[in-house]
């Protein structure tokens, strides 16, 4: 399985539509809204990488989306 | 069908439905007590037998597979799979739980003996949260905030006055066995139970449905060896006593470790998402519920009647309210945050995580791939508490090039 995190930029105005529409996105772990220079951290939990380039396909096709950047996750330590 | 909520919601609703059934089946054992098993000790060794083959039977029925994912995954904790073997790393904290759960067993039984009123019983037994107060900042190495204080000593104040009873009366004998054997009994169990929620078995987190299972099992062991020494001791025969009231009121019996079955595995779950004390405290809330089910035996003349005096329903009502509204201020005041790190190049990131680990309030640390190295969750009360425990411990780490501190403002978990 591989984790990853997906920190997401979007245009000002469209954040409670293209929140909506990543609920609907399967293999989506959790969406946190956040504050700072992203606007949204998604946590990402697939099979593979090809599952993971269809995640961020459609997470790019949502209106809204200016820019993505994907950190997969190496290693993790946990409580 | 997929369910994504946010994370809070699902904990309160975890929360909030094991409470239900547990002030359900208080009405349940206030019925068994009182008209079948009225030994204490027999009916606390009953509940773990019969308790066995109830959560076998539940255990294997959640792990019958739905398309890809069994019952239990999809619809109660999706950390299960099926019913497993316990793991040896499980064994010595199970036999912690279990001995928790025995001693708070037989105490809650004996409470019953002496008040059979359910809604005087539970909101007692609510106090415990005091005790995981004080273990987790033992814990933690902290100290509790002032909102968390104050949101404590709300929520106590508030089930001292809603443990009034309708009828009035206060025993202090049924006081003594609520604050030296229940609540520590208690504190023991939702230590270690929650231990357990946060291992890791087979890369995922443990699940409650078989912590429940092998919990039971355990209890049983412990408790039929408490009781085996108690009757050396007093040369009385509880032991025997609870293995023919097992097969006697069997059905009974049945149905009450079906509902703690499912109120301990919703709870379970809500301790593998929020602070024990949290949990306990949104549990609390099974004081409201009570009541109706104290009412209905009462009319059924199960228990005895008791004078409804408006007075003490109002200051009842006053105590649940203060209760309730500790427990949101409670939880209102919980900051999460991301950190996403750049590492010096020349310094190794596994050292650097291990070491940011060390960090309290370091809920998770990931090695990433990508514009960034490393990315942390933080958990702290307030955002002043986090620029004092983390913020400042960053400024220290050589291995950091650069920081992002991002606060997260609402958040959803796919459960």
């Amino acid at each position: 399985m591989i984790n990853a995190y997906i920190l997401i930029d979007l245009k000002p105005g469209n954040s409670d539509k293209a929140i909506s529409e990543m609920r609907k996105i399967p293999n989506i772990a959790k969406i946190s809204v956040v504050a700072g220079d992203f606007d949204i951290v998604v946590r990402v939990h697939v099979k593979n990488l090809n599952n993971l380039l269809k995640v961020t396909d459609k997470i790019h096709m949502i209106k809204g989306v200016i820019k993505t950047t994907t950190q997969i996750i190496e290693k993790e330590l946990s409580l | 069908m997929r369910l994504r909520i946010r994370k809070k919601y699902l904990f309160y609703a975890l929360a909030f439905s094991a409470a239900i059934i547990s002030a359900i089946n208080s009405g349940l054992d206030a019925i068994v007590s009182n008209l079948y098993i009225s030994d204490p000790w027999a009916l606390g060794l009953s509940i773990f037998l019969v308790g066995i083959p109830v959560s076998l039977f539940f255990a294997l029925l959640l792990s019958i597979k739905h398309k890809d994912k069994s019952i239990g995954e999809r619809f109660i904790d999706p950390s299960f799979k099926r019913i497993r073997l316990i793991k040896k790393e499980e064994l010595k904290y199970q036999i912690f739980a279990a001995f928790g759960n025995g001693i708070f067993t037989v105490g809650y039984f004996a409470l019953f003996a002496i008040i059979n009123d359910p809604s005087v019983i539970l909101p007692f037994s609510q106090v415990v949260i005091l005790y995981l107060v004080v273990i987790e900042s033992v814990n933690d190495k902290d100290v509790p905030t002032l909102a968390e204080l104050q949101s404590i000593i709300i929520v106590t104040f508030g089930a001292i006055l809603g443990s009034m009873s309708l009828s009035g009366n206060i025993n202090i004998e049924s006081l003594i066995i609520v604050f030296l054997i229940i609540n520590p009994g208690w504190v023991i169990l939702t230590v270690y139970q929650r231990k357990l929620k946060w291992m890791k078995i087979n890369n995922r987190y443990n699940d409650s449905i078989n912590i429940r299972v092998w919990n039971v099992m355990f209890s049983f062991i412990l408790t039929a060896i408490m009781i085996f020494i108690y009757d050396q001791f007093t040369r009385s025969n509880h032991l025997m006593v609870g293995f023919q009231e097992s097969i006697d009121h069997f059905v009974w019996v049945a149905i009450i470790s079906t509902g703690a079955f499912f109120a301990i595995i919703l709870y379970i779950r809500a301790l593998g998402i929020g602070k024990a004390s949290i949990a306990q405290a949104i549990r609390s809330s099974t004081i409201i519920f009570s009541i109706p089910v104290s009412i209905l035996i009462a009319h059924l003349g199960i228990i005895e009647q008791f004078p409804l005096d408006p007075n003490l329903l109002i200051i009842k009502i006053i105590g649940i309210s203060i209760m309730v509204l500790g427990i949101i201020s409670f939880a209102l005041t919980l900051v999460k945050s991301y950190i996403f790190i750049k590492v010096r190049p020349g310094i190794s990131i596994e050292k650097t995580m291990d070491e940011l680990w060390k960090i309290r309030g370091v809920s998770r640390v990931c090695a990433v791939t990508g514009e960034y190295d490393i990315v942390l969750k933080i958990h702290t009360r307030t955002l002043v508490k986090g620029y004092e425990k983390i913020i400042k411990k960053l400024g220290d780490f050589k291995a950091i090039k650069e920081y992002k501190w991002q606060s997260v403002l609402k958040e959803w978990e796919d459960i």
